[in-house]
């Protein structure tokens, strides 16, 4: 199949799955959810196709009657308290002028929402309780984390630096340039010590700890708008060497798009995106189906897109 | 939908649990055979019945060592089914990285199972139902979980036997922390770490108690588990019908003293018998099988 054939594909079983309220479940026939929605939303919109408006614009009703008073989204409808996915709204929200309003409440949410672990009062008690350091980063640096008032952890913080692009600061809480700074340095910070990142803990116990595709793709995307730096060099060649051992289809998309972004070729895989079946993705999650989607979608603008590859 | 039973009985009112020993010392023996066996002295209640196998996978394993062999968990699967279950699912959500299908493909799961299709479902992308915390043990009021793992007839917690880095132990009722789903809590959960990891064990088998556990201790980790540990062969499955009495037992198996582990200490007055007076020793003595597991050196307090 070819990359086109297979977005057109894909882009149809993602209409043919989207339930009656506009979302989508992260499998047929479950319950909408905000991440998967804003996954199917930010595939079906790149596309540029007018076949896909009326799929978009219903998707995007159901972002919008998800988002809470205070600005943020929960994960599930059932669930009344913001998480990581505000992030995820916010940025896709944030390109139609329709639902400007609505990101940017999410992102003044998300100025406001400090992680617990880089207070200054958990710092300090920290700092009483032990000699013995169980991870050795720098508790001074606040990125988000997956929920409130926890900890920060890599992915939700390069998903929040996606929603608070460059190019829109200005229309951003006065909080969002230092928010900025703070988890670009955090994600440094993270860095395993050979390249690329996991969820968060480059050292447990002194012990090295090993990256992992995702959380390097995510974090790479979102520093790419930011100064060249060493890690990100090494971190790049990092995902390069790993390509050919990825096993599954959602690393592979999301790292190719991170390798494109960079202007980078993908290097030869264990398989072909344009291989794989929608049908079969959808068992991975629509959230899968949608990312490959868009890896393979030669219009994307989110994430960035950097022309042609060298 | 069957809502987990969530009644607590103290101690005194519980019948004595049973925990069975037996030695397997490779993945490459005949698991089927001997977990049908293992299976059949419980004679337990899942005819007709919908089972979920919840195994212990952490991440991404090409040698091995830190999640719950698949050989364990395919022959445990079949024994089920010959017992007379209508289906038996397999679940698990990994807590570490949200690439469950790589984790799957490191352990080499479809070699083992077969294509599981929807027999295998990803408890971090499940729907969910709000379950409200009676326990009290952590801060938590309430938590999301799946709705698979609520509504199947007989819940199996399956974990690898292992040392851990911040609860001394990581077994049944450790595992279950996989239930949690990472689409609402994020990968890590970092939320139970917050409320306390022994606490957060608590409340959520009392939320979703186990009906039984199997631990695959063949090969186990000992050191600093539960991912970057070193592997230890102890040649053991053990089985059982009440997972505190399991995971006491599995700690004494490792030559550690499950009363000085904080979250097993507080289960064996609320979930379950840490008493070895209460619970009836079935197959292999735990002294035929004990093998020392080296522990971080701040649990060296755990070593008998």
């Amino acid at each position: 199949m070819t990359a086109g054939l297979f977005t057109d594909a894909g882009l149809a079983v993602l209409k043919e799955t989207q339930n009656g309220d506009g979302g989508w479940g992260y499998h047929p026939k479950s319950r909408s959810r905000i991440e998967p929605t804003c996954w199917a939303y930010c595939a079906l919109s790149s596309a540029n196709d007018s076949a896909q408006v009326s799929a978009c614009s219903n998707a995007r009703r159901f972002l919008l009657s998800h988002q809470q008073n205070e600005g943020f989204w929960a994960a599930s409808p059932e669930m009344k308290t913001g998480n990581w996915v505000t992030s995820l709204a916010s940025a896709v929200l944030l390109h139609e002028v329709e639902s400007e309003k609505a990101a940017l409440a999410g992102i003044s949410w998300l100025c406001k929402d400090y992680p617990f672990d880089s207070s200054p009062l958990v710092r300090l008690l920290g700092s009483l309780r032990s000699k013995t350091r169980v991870s050795q980063h720098n508790d001074s640096y606040r990125g988000w984390g997956w929920t409130p008032r926890t900890s920060s952890w890599v992915e939700p913080t390069a998903f929040a630096l996606l929603a608070l692009q460059e190019s829109r600061v200005q229309l951003f809480p006065a909080a969002a340039s230092e928010r900025r700074k703070l988890a670009v340095a955090l994600l440094y910070d993270r860095m395993c010590p050979d390249g690329g990142w996991n969820c968060g803990n480059p050292r447990v116990y002194g012990v090295a700890g090993q990256p992992l595709v995702l959380p390097t793709a995510w974090a790479l995307i979102a520093l790419h708008p930011f100064p060249e730096h060493e890690c990100k060099s090494q971190s790049l060649a990092w995902l390069e060497n790993e390509v050919p051992k990825i096993e599954s289809p959602g690393s592979l998309a999301v790292a190719s798009m991170c390798l494109e972004t960079y202007g980078k070729k993908l290097p030869a895989a264990k398989f072909s995106l344009h291989d794989c079946s929608p049908d079969s993705l959808l068992q991975d999650g629509i959230h899968i189906l949608a990312w490959v989607c868009l890896a393979l979608n030669t219009n994307r603008n989110w994430p960035a897109r950097v022309g042609e590859t060298i | 939908m069957n809502l987990r039973s969530r009644q607590l009985v103290p101690p005194f009112q519980r019948p004595a649990s049973r925990v069975l020993i037996r030695k397997a010392f490779n993945y490459q023996q005949d698991l089927a055979v001997l977990i049908h066996e293992s299976l059949w002295e419980f004679n337990l209640p899942v005819q007709g019945k919908t089972v979920l196998l919840k195994p212990n996978l952490v991440g991404l394993d090409p040698l091995g060592v830190m999640n719950t062999h698949p050989a364990v968990i395919a022959a445990t699967r079949e024994s089920f089914l010959r017992l007379g279950a209508a289906r038996v699912l397999v679940g698990d959500g990994p807590a570490m990285d949200r690439d469950t299908h790589a984790i799957l493909e490191s352990v080499r799961l479809r070699e083992f199972m077969g294509e599981l299709g929807r027999d295998f479902c990803d408890l971090n992308l499940d729907d969910v139902d709000k379950v409200v915390l009676e326990t009290h043990a952590s801060k938590l009021k309430e938590l999301f979980l799946p709705k698979t793992v609520l509504g199947v007839d007989f819940l199996v917690s399956m974990p690898k036997l292992k040392t851990h880095h911040w609860a001394g132990v990581t077994l049944s009722l450790k595992n279950m922390f996989g239930i949690v789903p990472g689409s609402c809590y994020g990968w890590p959960k970092n939320i139970l770490h917050w409320a306390g990891i022994d606490r957060s064990i608590l409340d959520i088998n009392a939320a979703a108690r186990p009906d039984f556990a199997i631990v695959d201790g063949i090969v186990g980790m000992e050191g600093n588990g539960p991912i970057q540990g070193t592997a230890k062969a102890a040649g053991v499955l053990l089985f059982g019908d009440d997972p505190v009495a399991v995971d006491a037992t599995a700690c004494r198996v490792m030559a550690l003293r499950p009363e000085k582990v904080p979250y097993l200490a507080r289960a064996g007055t609320m979930l379950g018998h840490l008493d070895p007076t209460k619970i009836q020793q079935l197959g292999e003595a735990v002294s035929s099988v004990r093998t020392p597991f080296a522990v971080l050196p701040e649990f060296q307090r755990l070593v008998c």
